[in-house]
């Protein structure tokens, strides 16, 4: 691998930017991803920051579940996001649907929709959980 | 019209050094923002990419340049390709009035702080054309509150930049700084306290942070005039408002610290330590306070900050009429 490859991989590991999107979620999930990133957890130590635009932003983070209606504007907004990207799925609702499994209007979780790489279970996850799962999308660019 | 500071080749020469310096110095910089925002917000900051997370800015750049750019259907190419390298260089360009390595800028003349203030203002026509042509909505909303906030703050911004200039009877940076050192007087502090207080309040404005961060506003309309951007046109707006930080660290320590000037060290170092000061009162700043409305804003620079710099000046015209 050439040095800048090292470089940029090297950048990519040390910048993980993600905004968060809520697909339907009962704000659990929503309340402790903002606790993973208040200054108690202070996940900018690792250089994550929030960022409000999709064309800002690396990580997609989801939370919720993802009903019909909400499918097709999670699908643009990752759509909008810059290469590479990548999605983490917080809470069992955007993992599986969680209690909705099997309402009329509810997508078996987010990966029906758009390609997930990392899975943090839980209803909700606690912040040492959704720092956990950023960690392992870490381990996962560092072992491409 | 005078001053180059010496043939041709040195001037390239120190030209190419500060772009290198100024470089390093915005990446610094922004760290040290940062660091010193997360501290007074008790926390850590940047902490584990480099020595205390000091490499963070160049892993961010870095990352940003190797990043897909997109550039929207709908989107002026040109202008939309052109608009992030003219921010860019701007401010890097004023960076020359400025002295830096040696007591005198490397290029001056008299009159240059005007220019300084005419090439700030060019930037946000600039801010505008590069909201304009990404053409989303946020984009454009972020646009027009960045003029808007122009013209609130930028008369009493160089209300307050004259006054420095008035003591030393000269509009060029490098003579005002040399003023500092040579024939201050005591009885300019009171003027010039308040002159600094105004200038680091219209700083703030220019450059789009917390208290006035009006037109990026991330709760209200996404990253403001920046929201199209990504990838390396996003890497270069990024290190054009780290350049910008510098500027105004920079021109604010020269017209009321005397930047370079000062004894026993080497000009650069007080220019380092005198800048950094400034830097850490804006991280203050923005560390204190919380976002304000557009009309509070208006209201209060027209209302407020430009009778106080309007006085101010007036202060400072009778004193060096008495004294």
């Amino acid at each position: 691998m050439g040095l800048r490859n090292r470089l940029i991989k090297w950048a990519r590991i040390k910048s993980p930017w993600i905004i968060h999107f809520d697909c339907s979620s009962c704000n659990g999930c929503d309340i402790e991803i903002v606790a993973a990133l208040t200054p108690r957890y202070d996940v900018e130590r690792f250089g994550i920051l929030l960022r409000g635009s999709p064309r800002h932003a690396d990580i997609l983070v989801v939370s919720g579940s993802v009903s019909h209606q909400v499918a097709p504007r999670l699908r643009r907004i990752y759509e909008q996001m810059p290469e590479p990207k990548f999605v983490m799925a917080v809470g069992a609702c955007a993992c599986g649907a969680g209690v909705f499994r099997d309402c009329y209007n509810v997508l078996e979780g987010v990966d029906k929709v758009i390609p997930v790489d990392v899975y943090v279970p839980g209803c909700p996850p606690k912040p040492e959980a959704i720092i956990q799962g950023v960690v392992e999308l870490i381990e996962k660019l560092k072992a491409a | 019209m005078a001053g180059l500071v010496g043939s041709a080749y040195t001037v390239a020469v120190y030209g190419l050094a500060l772009i290198v310096v100024v470089g390093i110095l915005s990446l610094f910089f922004e760290w040290f923002d940062r660091k010193a925002f997360a501290r007074l917000q008790n926390r850590y900051g940047p902490l584990h990419t480099g020595p205390s997370g000091l490499l963070q800015p160049l892993a961010d750049f870095i990352k940003l340049l190797s990043k897909e750019d997109i550039t929207p259907e709908a989107a002026d190419k040109l202008l939309f390709a052109l608009s992030p390298v003219v921010i860019c260089t701007i401010p890097l360009l004023t960076l020359f009035f400025i002295p830096v390595f040696s007591k005198e800028a490397i290029v001056f003349f008299e009159g240059d702080l005007i220019f300084a203030l005419f090439l700030a203002t060019l930037l946000y026509l600039f801010v505008f054309i590069a909201a304009w042509s990404s053409t989303n909505p946020f984009s454009i909303v972020g646009g027009v509150r960045a003029a808007l906030q122009l013209m609130s703050y930028e008369i009493p911004l160089a209300l307050a930049l004259i006054v420095p200039a008035m003591f030393a009877k000269s509009l060029s940076i490098t003579t005002i700084a040399k003023w500092f050192e040579t024939s201050f007087q005591p009885y300019a502090l009171v003027p010039l306290a308040l002159a600094f207080f105004i200038a680091v309040v219209c700083a703030q404005a220019e450059l789009e942070r917390v208290p006035f961060d009006i037109p990026e506003a991330e709760s209200e309309i996404v990253a403001g005039w920046q929201t199209e951007f990504s990838g390396r046109k996003l890497a270069l707006l990024r290190l054009a408002s780290d350049i910008e930080l510098v500027l105004m660290a920079a021109l604010i320590a020269t017209l009321f610290f005397g930047g370079a000037a000062g004894p026993w060290l080497p000009p650069f170092a007080w220019f380092l330590i005198k800048t950094t000061i400034v830097v850490f009162v804006f991280a203050n700043i923005r560390a204190l306070f919380a976002r304000f409305r557009i009309d509070q804003l208006l209201r209060g620079a027209w209302g407020i900050l430009l009778p106080l710099s309007m006085l101010n000046v007036f202060v400072a015209y009778v004193l060096m009429q008495m004294m």
